[in-house]
């Protein structure tokens, strides 16, 4: 298929060897009689004669003569582009990074055409579409989201027509009106009015999409005959940096599936050690902590004194404190196999409030919620969702100590697609030194604590993939920031059943 | 009537705590130490409720509390565990238990609630 398009420049050209024909014809006409004194050269068909047989003999010469006169003198800056983009494509055959090609080949290809929009595309082997990898002329956004699947139109005819240039108007023009409309939207899709595709061996690596400033402009079979050269020069070059790219990604992938086995063998493994030390602690402390309750509840004996039951009450107390651990580390090793549901953050959230409202009014401390209208519920276990909230609220609770206020927030960022929550306190802080040790396992500041909360915290959020910091400033206050993601699980059923927060557990505790 | 209750542990200690704290409040108390046994006990023994511990070599609380279940669809079981884990709480209360509590027990918890499935029963539930 070829497109032949009269441009300014071929009409200016034709115009041009014309004229100069015409001059020399009439040159040759009014001067050939005064040389050569012959009655025949004065016949009326004579110049007519002449002038044919200089169109004739001429013409190609002449062309050629005269197209290279208006390069030169006229058309220097096509040139100048074409220069420039060849070295471009020299230049790249040394790059590897797909993000550099693309940033280079867009760039410049949009400026020194001065083109209104330009943009690399390359093929996405994992979503079976065509991704925008850069874009000159375009905003962040409609590159984010410009995707072309592999069944569009546009990418099935560049499939049957090779390496060809495809320009917007004239093949529009050659397909019925549905054909044409399908083809349309994804010439507007990608802003372009023509496409250059770039073929190795066979395999479209990829495409290059521009569009002018001005409707009129045209490009002619030279320039086309360029950019299928410059499309060849650079299409082996981002052959080699998708596959760099690929290379890296299976890599990455492999590393993280092999990492994430290991943690899953190490969980495991600390799933089952906790079970058994879990059996075999609590057995002994429920003999501990039962015959302490068995005194301390007896019927019809002499009461206790004081300080035996201060003891009594203390032994039922720590045991249960012992337990808590070990409940902990159960908790930590079992990882996401609790069943999971739809869950209203704001529902959890309350009711952990609750249970903590009556401390918090006895210390003065004031709780603030703040809830975004957006936010979504999240598939998760309901269990570990309350934990996350009671580990925040308790440390928060425990900083402030009296006189304080803490806030939580529950956000929903719909962009970034996440879930937020932000749970900051007045309290005593973390001192600069310690901000790193919080998360550990056994850290703790207070007497009383295991120094687990927050490292469960932390475990169950990275479950969920999500991520918890924390900033802090000593005398001020702290700030925990808990990022989960929605996972594309999240999305397909947002608003299934509700979801069932006080389920059939009725714990004893 | 006196109320009845069976208390199922193979930890030979926790039966005895219990017993002696349950007889004090005027209850009744047999004692097994393994599943084959309870399951014998609860034949002859007939009680209101059984405290039913999970893990027990041999025939283990779940099994014990699955043929209770299907032999005496009315009697109350109540089951008792080291380790809270979702599956085995799950799968006990889907055979039919009352309710689960966790060790280490807190014996004032557990009075009320054994006191609760009698006053049940005295309903007719």
């Amino acid at each position: 298929m070829s497109f032949h398009i009269k441009t300014p420049k071929t009409i200016l050209k034709k115009v041009l060897v014309g004229l100069v024909l015409f001059f020399l014809g009439s040159l040759a006409a009014y001067l050939l009689p005064f040389l050569i004194p012959s009655a025949r050269l004065r016949h009326p068909f004579f110049p007519i004669l002449i002038m044919t047989v200089i169109f004739v003999v001429a013409y190609k010469p002449i062309e050629r003569w005269v197209k290279k006169f208006l390069e030169k003198y006229f058309f220097h800056k096509k040139t100048f582009a074409q220069m420039a983009l060849m070295d471009l494509a020299s230049d790249l055959a040394v790059n590897l990074d797909l993000q550099e090609i693309a940033n280079l080949v867009v760039n410049t290809f949009g400026e020194v055409l001065h083109l209104k929009t330009a943009a690399l595309l390359v093929p996405d082997p994992l979503q079976n579409n065509f991704e925008v990898a850069s874009a000159h002329g375009w905003t962040l956004a409609a590159s984010k989201k410009t995707h072309l699947a592999a069944d569009t139109p546009l990418l099935k005819l560049v499939h049957q027509t090779g390496p060809h240039v495809l320009v917007r108007g004239p093949i529009l023009q050659s397909l019925t009106w549905q054909e044409a409309n399908a083809l349309a939207r994804d010439f507007d899709a990608l802003q372009a009015g023509w496409v250059i595709p770039l073929f190795v061996k066979g395999e479209l690596v990829g495409l290059v999409a521009f569009g002018a400033l001005s409707p009129d402009t045209v490009f002619d079979q030279a320039d086309f005959h360029f950019f299928r050269e410059f499309a060849s020069a650079i299409a082996p070059c981002v052959h080699n940096a998708l596959i760099v790219k690929r290379l890296k990604q299976f890599n990455n992938e492999l590393q993280d599936s092999q990492s994430q086995w290991v943690q899953k063998t190490k969980l495991n493994a600390i799933e089952k050690l906790a079970a058994g030390i879990a059996h075999e602690i609590h057995n002994p402390l429920a003999i501990i902590s039962g015959k302490a309750q068995v005194l301390l509840m007896q019927k019809g004996a002499k009461q206790l004194e004081p300080n035996v039951q201060e003891s009594l009450n203390a032994i039922v107390k720590q045991t249960r404190r012992a337990a808590d651990i070990t409940r902990k580390l159960l908790m930590y090793s079992q990882g996401s196999r609790g069943p999971q549901e739809w869950v209203s953050l704001e529902k959890v959230l309350d009711e952990t409030l609750a249970l903590l409202a009556y401390q918090a009014s006895l210390d003065k401390i004031e709780i603030i919620r703040d809830i975004d209208p957006e936010l979504p519920r999240y598939y998760a276990n309901v269990q570990e969702i309350r934990e996350i909230f009671l580990n925040l609220l308790l440390n928060a609770v425990e900083a402030v100590g009296t006189e304080g206020k803490i806030s939580v927030e529950l956000k929903y960022h719909r962009d970034e697609e996440l879930v937020e929550i932000v749970c900051s306190d007045t309290g005593k802080g973390i001192p600069a030194e310690h901000l790193d040790k919080v998360f550990n396992p056994f850290y703790t500041t207070r007497h009383e604590a295991v120094g687990l909360g927050l490292f469960v915290t932390k475990q169950v959020t990275h479950r969920y993939g999500g991520s918890i910091r924390v900033e802090s400033q000593e005398g001020v206050g702290s700030m925990f920031i808990l990022q989960l993601p929605c996972a594309a699980a999240q999305k397909a059923g947002g608003e299934k059943e509700e979801a069932s927060i006080l389920s059939n557990q009725r714990t004893a505790r | 009537m006196m109320k009845k209750l069976l208390i199922v542990d193979d930890e030979v200690e926790i039966c005895e705590f219990l017993k002696s704290f349950f007889e004090d409040r005027d209850y009744r108390v047999a004692v097994a130490h393994d599943g084959v046994m309870a399951f014998e006990q609860v034949g002859i023994f007939k009680p209101d409720v059984v405290l039913l511990d999970i893990q027990m070599p041999g025939l283990d609380g779940l099994q014990a509390l699955k043929k209770i279940k299907e032999k005496y669809p009315k009697m109350k079981v109540i089951m008792v565990t080291a380790v809270e884990t979702q599956e085995k709480i799950e799968e006990a209360m889907r055979l039919g238990a009352d309710n689960y509590i966790t060790k280490p027990l807190s014996l004032e918890y557990l009075e009320k609630d054994v006191q609760d499935k009698i006053e049940l029963l005295a309903k007719g539930v």
